[in-house]
């Protein structure tokens, strides 16, 4: 099959009759074909090499980066008195952030039988484990005396230093370990069919011993494939009080303080309200360049972008309920230290990242409105970098502006990030893209088996050319 | 999946009440009467402030289920969901009740200094009812509620109508049309429920403020509505209506739904408790405070059993969802446990002081509570049974009715 030049416009449903899911008249081999042939060639597109280039010196600076921290300690990042946390946990909370798409397409968007998320729910999971991998980083370096990271964890010493119990610090740490967990044995266990078919169809002794390896005797019977349904089934159960937990979690490192902008009962929905905001952009940027170098047009339609962007809009716009609220409230509930800090956010010294935030995430996801935008491959690919410029922000924003004035005048500093903090945060978007791209090139980054069970009817017999199963 | 093997003609099916029953006619002369008897003879020596306590409880608890109804609906459009649509007339029917709650609110407007204290504030509260002067005021007020219920009037009566003129006509455009407006609406909705909380409820406390108050109304809402749908389904087809059209795969999905917003109100719940407890400032404590001191502590402790544990445990399972009967329990638990919380948001007491010193007396439930639910409630069914008589109980030509005729859960 030749590759995929044109979209294919399903977007349009005519009601009563569901839209196809996988355009181009595939039959059940042409899937396979479609998806293996990627990582089944020796070659890879130039933009390939070139993002693998670009992100494994960003991981390389990442590495000296933290050995400089480790070596120097925190002194050379901007952090002060009163602001404690910079870029370290801006980074962190948007890192995880990221990751909450992968997990609501494959939870939450199953139990609601969405059968588009079949065509991007492999690399959205891939997408979500990589971005916890950053999001962990973070809170690991941060600490100062990384000799004694160890303390993150409730392990017993000799010292009889236990863990606070009550400290959301110690949740996150809960919260962020189920969550990579769970994800990751979702994502590698929706794999094994599809790598059992890498198997089956590797050349090379190595790639058939690999994908051997980690297909883990999938034969493909009936009884495997029902053993397979029901674990996918618990694990779904399972992830979807994650897609809101651990976000919620998250914000509780800032909302049990009882510092102005930070403490707001609203924290958790409107972070996790947040976090998918950010995570669906990030699979938009992800799908756009994915699909166009390695020919999935067919499989990740315009139909599956057109409802991603549907759930920006719609998330976008729960955001912008969060942010009016607080102010509202900030404003409603009398307190002098609430008014001032959300003032001090819109009209202080941070005022421009307030706005960015704001226009970002609540004002430039409007235009999804507009169909032509919502099937608009630029339109969306800049909507969805300015939504996680945004969301950055965000973070940025409630962490800084709180921190820099807090109750007593006399204490307030600036913050300004330093070379370090820059660089480090550009080498967890190089970490992040370094492994994405290895996924891309050597996993399956479509679940073939799940898109064959949304394919028409008709395709179901083998067509001219194809060889059925 | 959805089989298309075994679909029935929806038009062989028994889908309209030949004649309106007389439990409508009935059901609203009971409504009056006791809304009469409670008004005028004020039982047990109770003031009108008791009987408006009693009414805004009543009332709230009923606006809740049509505003859920009204939600259920918008969000089945904008998704275009199919499984949905031989429920969702019902839907239609009881969300498009609301120009009788707009009736009805009115007492509440006129007798509106009996409940709301910033509308007279006590020296404690004055400094700061002054500080919200803008936003509490008298015609503001007025004008915020008038907008709500043109709003909601506006959205349920609409969608309704275009659903009955599909009806006739059969025209696939109203489902298009109806996808592209549920989604704005829904933005409407989330605006106007939020602001409606509140006024209604978080009012009744003027110097305590909660951001997330808004999403905690709408949660109780959603809940209460498919509940109430669960179990009108279950009257229409206990009167020989649809039978062969809802199945246990649709009550099975309406029992998911009931469950996911159990949990979804305690989520919103925890993290309104929780970050206030934990943060511990006096301002935000103290409406806690109120309902953890006297004998409120039982309430609060009965909610938390009752509105997420009990049926977190019992409903989990696939089975109870997919049995009418255990259905019907579990909407008729949730609709008394929504009915618990309204209490618990509306009746304690503004100020915990009265409580701590225990001189408050025990929980303040009164005979004017079930006078007033069987007042409002007994018009609200009136109302929805004269409706549901009038027409077809299932969109009958909607595009997607195939699918929902057809839908199995896997």
């Amino acid at each position: 099959m030749a590759s995929i030049v044109h979209d294919r416009d399903n977007t349009l449903e005519r009601p009563g009759q569901r839209a196809p899911l996988v355009t181009g008249g595939h039959d059940l081999h042409g899937v396979t074909e479609v998806v293996c042939r990627v990582a089944e060639s020796r070659t890879a597109p130039a933009a390939w090499y070139l993002t693998m280039g670009v992100s494994a010196a960003l991981l390389a600076a990442l590495g000296a980066m933290i050995g400089y921290l480790f070596f120097e300690g925190v002194g050379v990042w901007g952090l002060n008195n009163p602001v404690g946390w910079g870029f370290d946990i801006t980074n962190f909370v948007f890192w995880v952030g990221i990751g909450h798409a992968g997990t609501l397409i494959s939870a939450i968007l199953y139990l609601f039988r969405q059968k588009w998320r079949t065509g991007i729910n492999r690399f959205a999971e891939a997408m979500t484990i990589f971005a916890v991998m950053c999001a962990g980083l973070f809170p690991g370096i941060h600490i100062g005396r990384v000799w004694l990271a160890f303390y993150l964890f409730p392990l017993p010493n000799q010292m009889a230093m236990w863990p606070n119990f009550r400290s959301p610090l110690l949740w996150d740490v809960f919260a962020v370990g189920t969550y990579f967990t769970v994800s990751l044995l979702f994502w590698y266990m929706g794999l094994i069919p599809d790598l059992a078919t890498l198997r089956d169809r590797a050349k090379s002794k190595l790639s058939a011993f690999l994908y051997g390896l980690f297909s883990m005797g999938w034969t493909g019977s009936a009884r495997h494939w029902h053993r397979y349904e029901r674990a996918y089934l618990i694990l779904a159960a399972l992830s979807t009080p994650l897609v809101l937990s651990v976000h919620s979690v998250v914000s509780f490192d800032f909302a049990t303080s009882v510092l102005p902008g930070w403490h707001t009962t609203i924290f958790p929905p409107y972070f996790v309200a947040g976090a998918i905001f950010s995570g669906f952009a990030m699979v938009v940027m992800l799908a756009i360049p994915c699909r166009a170098l390695f020919g999935l047009k067919d499989l990740i339609t315009l139909r599956h972008l057109d409802n991603m962007n549907k759930v920006i809009l719609a998330t976008g716009l729960m955001v912008g309920y969060a942010y009016t609220t607080e102010f509202f409230v900030a404003w409603y509930s009398g307190s002098a230290w609430e008014l001032f800090a959300f003032k001090a956010r819109a009209m202080g010294p941070w005022w421009w990242s307030y706005w960015i935030m704001f226009s970002c995430n609540v004002f430039v996801p409007q235009i999804f409105w507009f169909r032509w935008a919502r099937t608009n491959i630029p339109v969306m690919l800049v909507v969805s970098m300015l939504v996680n410029v945004g969301m950055w922000f965000e973070r940025f924003v409630i962490i800084v502006t709180s921190l820099s004035t807090d109750f007593l005048p006399s204490a307030w500093d600036t913050y300004w990030p330093t070379w370090v903090e820059a660089w480090t945060m550009a080498g967890s978007f190089g970490l992040f893209f370094f492994m994405f791209g290895l996924f891309c090139k050597f996993l399956p980054m479509v679940a073939i088996s799940e898109v064959k069970a949304v394919l028409p009817h008709d395709a179901h017999a083998p067509a001219a050319g194809g060889h059925g199963h | 999946m959805a089989s298309h093997g075994h679909t029935i003609d929806i038009f062989s099916e028994p889908r309209r009440f030949d004649r309106a029953g007389p439990g409508a006619l009935i059901a609203a002369l009971i409504g009056v009467a006791a809304l009469a008897a409670g008004f005028v003879m004020k039982p047990g020596g109770a003031d009108l402030r008791q009987f408006m306590n009693s009414y805004l409880l009543a009332y709230l608890f009923v606006l809740s289920i049509s505003l859920g109804c009204l939600f259920f609906v918008l969000i089945q459009h904008v998704v275009a969901a199919g499984w949905s649509v031989v429920v969702r007339r019902l839907a239609e029917q009881i969300a498009g009740a609301m120009p009788l709650l707009a009736l009805l609110v009115i007492p509440i407007v006129v007798f509106r200094t009996e409940l709301y204290p910033w509308l007279n504030p006590t020296d404690e509260m004055k400094h700061l009812v002054e500080h919200k002067r803008p936003y509490l005021n008298d015609t503001f007020f007025i004008i915020r509620i008038a907008a709500y219920f043109a709003v909601w009037t506006l959205l349920s009566r609409g969608f309704l109508s275009a659903s009955l003129r599909q009806d006739a006509s059969g025209d696939a455009a109203i489902t298009t049309r109806l996808r592209t407006l549920a989604a704005p609406s829904l933005i409407l909705y989330g605006v106007t429920v939020s602001f409606a909380a509140v006024d209604f409820m978080k009012a009744l406390s003027p110097m305590w403020f909660s951001t997330i108050f808004g999403v905690y109304w709408f949660a109780g809402c959603v809940l209460s509505g498919v509940g109430f749908l669960a179990l009108v389904a279950m009257w229409v087809q206990g009167r020989g209506q649809l039978t062969r059209a809802i199945t246990k795969e649709h009550y099975h999905d309406l029992g998911k739904l009931m469950f996911a917003f159990v949990v979804f109100w305690t989520y919103i719940a925890f993290s309104q408790y929780m970050l206030i407890w934990y943060a511990n400032i006096p301002e935000e404590t103290r409406w806690y405070l109120v309902r953890q001191s006297g004998d409120w502590w039982k309430v609060s402790l009965v909610l938390l059993l009752g509105h997420f544990c009990i049926p977190f445990v019992l409903f989990i399972s696939r089975h109870p969802k997919r049995s009418k009967a255990t259905l019907f329990v579990f909407a008729v638990w949730v609709l008394l446990m929504h009915w618990l919380d309204l209490f618990y948001l509306t009746r304690p007491p503004e100020a915990p002081e009265p409580l701590l010193a225990g001189s408050a007396g025990g929980i303040p439930l009164h005979l004017l509570d079930a006078l007033c639910i069987i007042g409002v409630g007994g018009l609200f069914w009136a109302w929805v049974a004269s409706a549901l008589a009038r027409h077809s109980l299932v969109p009958e030509r909607d595009p997607w009715l195939k699918e929902s005729l057809a839908f199995e859960n896997y």
